[in-house]
């Protein structure tokens, strides 16, 4: 019997969802296997989030509380997973992939002589390791990679897998954790934009993205606003970010973020492939286009002929009927 | 200050792709300077614009990548170490970060920057791994950097927003390709090149354990992404098509 460890990652006060999909995931596979899941949670209120993660049954949680974790550090965290690692002995360690997962999972596998798989869009066990799913080449194709070891460490794409709850009684362990300040050589400065206000993409349940179609300001008025309703990250085609009507850092696609969130909402995207390679992945596609041959249709599993300008106003309003 | 920047070739992926019996067949015309080493590299040139200082790129690769490094070094980069590989090798990120942790550790640096991943594998991994190795402070996803006396100021982007972050020098920074628009190679760049110095080294040469040479993780297969099927399409009264829409999306969907 072995251990699948799954780390929750937390970010602004909230879990993120991609580590309780990992979870869930995991859950799974040690029922089938014979395993037992475990989860970490590392924050400066760690103790805080011991109730959510109960419901997705994991045996036992660990907890390392400590002010440090406030905010994203690379050093601290890793030194509290090498800890955890030591204590839990996991044969498996498995993340969602966050921006701060990114930022530790090649050090934390150096560290640990741990194989490593990152981004992978699903896995399963096998005798030897793992076997997963990866997309490479721009998210064009898929490979097979396996990782073999004692310790394997894998990242995994949000959106992968369903939550799947199994309330479940959790023995609770804290971990003791100090560190010295000589041992943090790197000093956070700053944060710009912490405040919530602005949704990370790569990890938004929901995506409103606007295209060409909606490039005035009575169309970015709409996105707004249809953002702010399904409290959704706003994302652009290269229509919009080349014309410099929205921000570069928002483009999807090919050049820009690859996302995959549960909804994406495209309005007045075409649908050109190098925009599709970037959102092909999300669970459920909405597209609002005047053109009843746009290609977004192929792909989009609700497609709404019309104009966008007649289309949102009634769409928003029901929206926030149904959000109540 | 010295910047060494660790760059890859890596295979267009513009280039029409396909797969036989699992296997990527690669356009070997059509390898590049991986996109976001191109960003590491101009971010350094535009560092030691500022501040005067020395370039290096330091790629592993086989002798086809020589083309890659003349790019770097027709960008403005000073010098070149080229870790030559010999041909096939099935290296993961972890092999990459032994090679390059055994070749930086007996080097004086300042930086060590490189890509925040490869444009193919977009594995994302060796910089931190390389950064482990060598016990230096680092940070991973720089969208901006600015130097400051023995200090690298980094902006990354992270989960809860941009964090600005101190690096005191020696560090390692990975950089993404939002930073920058890299500079596209002048002629007089690319003559200038021809005449830089790039010193070859074998892979077999650097004193590095067998065993750090073999890869933990395979790449086992590949194959194409299963299409998405066009759903249902709606057409006719604006305020209908919403309302339907909305619904189905709250009751079958769930994602409301
Ligand atoms: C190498 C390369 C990389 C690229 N990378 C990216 C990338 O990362 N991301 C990306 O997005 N693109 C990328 N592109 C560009 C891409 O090919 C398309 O040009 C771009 O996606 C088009 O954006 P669009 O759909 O917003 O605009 P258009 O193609 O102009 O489409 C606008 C759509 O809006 C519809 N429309 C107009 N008015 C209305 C209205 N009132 N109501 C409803 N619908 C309306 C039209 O019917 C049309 O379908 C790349 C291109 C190249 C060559």
């Amino acid at each position: 019997m072995s251990t699948l460890l799954t780390h929750i990652a937390i970010s602004d006060g909230k879990i993120k969802r991609s580590s309780l999909e990992v979870l869930s995931h995991m859950r799974q596979l040690a029922e089938a296997n014979g395993h037992t899941a475990e989860a970490v949670i590392i924050d400066a209120e760690a103790s805080n989030y011991v109730d959510e993660v109960k419901k997705y049954g994991p045996s036992t949680i660990y907890t390392v509380e400590d002010p440090i974790f406030e905010n994203h550090m690379n050093t601290p965290l890793l030194k509290a997973l090498s800890k955890v690692m030591d204590e839990a002995d996991p044969y498996i360690v498995g993340f969602g992939s966050t921006e701060s997962t990114k930022d530790i999972l090649g050090a934390l596998a150096a560290n640990q002589d741990a194989a490593v798989l990152s981004d992978v869009s699903e896995f399963e066990l096998t005798d030897a390791g793992i076997k997963a799913k990866r997309p490479v080449m721009a998210a064009k194709i898929l490979s097979d990679n396996i990782a073999e070891g004692d310790t394997i460490l894998v990242s995994v794409r949000s959106g992968s897998y369903d939550l799947d709850e199994a309330d479940a009684e959790a023995n609770i362990v804290d971990i003791d954790f100090s560190i010295d300040d000589s041992d943090v050589q790197a000093t956070l400065r700053e944060i710009i934009g912490a405040s919530g206000d602005k949704i990370d993409l790569a990890e938004a349940e929901t995506i409103v993205a606007a295209g060409r179609g909606a490039k005035d300001e009575e169309g970015q008025d709409l996105i707004n606003e249809l953002a702010a309703v399904l409290n959704a990250g706003i994302g652009a085609s290269r229509a919009l970010t080349e014309a410099g009507i929205m921000d570069p850092s928002l483009q999807i696609g090919q050049t820009g973020k690859v996302v995959s969130p549960q909804l994406y909402i495209a309005v007045g995207i075409s649908g050109a492939i190098q925009h599709v390679a970037g959102m092909t992945n999300s669970k459920v596609i909405v597209a609002i286009n005047k053109d009843p041959d746009a290609p977004i249709f192929d792909i989009a599993d609700y497609g709404i002929v019309g104009d966008l300008y007649k289309v949102l106003p009634p769409f928003i309003e029901e929206l926030k009927k149904i959000k109540g | 200050m010295k910047f060494y920047v660790c760059i890859k070739q890596v295979p267009d992926v513009d280039a029409p792709i396909q797969i036989k019996d699992g296997e990527l067949i690669q356009d070997t015309d059509r390898m590049v300077l991986n996109a976001y080493d191109a960003s590491a590299v101009e971010e350094a040139l535009v560092l030691k614009e500022e501040h005067g200082g020395e370039v290096e790129v330091v790629l592993v690769g086989p002798e086809k990548a020589q083309e890659t490094i003349r790019k770097a070094l027709a960008m403005g980069a000073d010098k070149a170490t080229h870790i030559a590989t010999n041909g096939d090798t099935d290296y993961d990120s972890a092999t990459y970060a032994n090679i390059l942790a055994t070749f930086f550790s007996d080097k004086e640096y300042d930086v060590i920057s490189c890509g925040k991943q490869s444009q193919d594998t977009d594995a994302g991994l060796a910089g931190s791994m390389l950064a482990e190795h060598l016990d230096l402070p680092y940070t991973t996803n720089a969208v901006g950097l600015e130097a400051e006396e023995n200090t690298l100021v980094v902006k990354r982007q992270g989960d809860a927003g941009q964090e600005i972050i101190g690096l005191p020098t020696p560090c390692l920074v990975t950089c993404s390709n939002d930073m920058n628009e890299p500079r596209i190679p002048s002629l007089k760049g690319i003559m200038q090149s021809k005449r830089k110095p790039v010193e070859s080294i074998d892979v077999g040469d650097l004193d590095i354990d067998e065993s750090k040479l073999q890869p933990k993780t395979k790449v086992t297969g590949h194959m194409e992404k299963p299409e998405r099927e066009p759903g249902q399409k709606f057409e006719g009264e604006a305020e209908e098509l919403a309302q339907k829409v909305a619904t189905l999306l709250d009751e079958e969907e769930n994602v409301i």
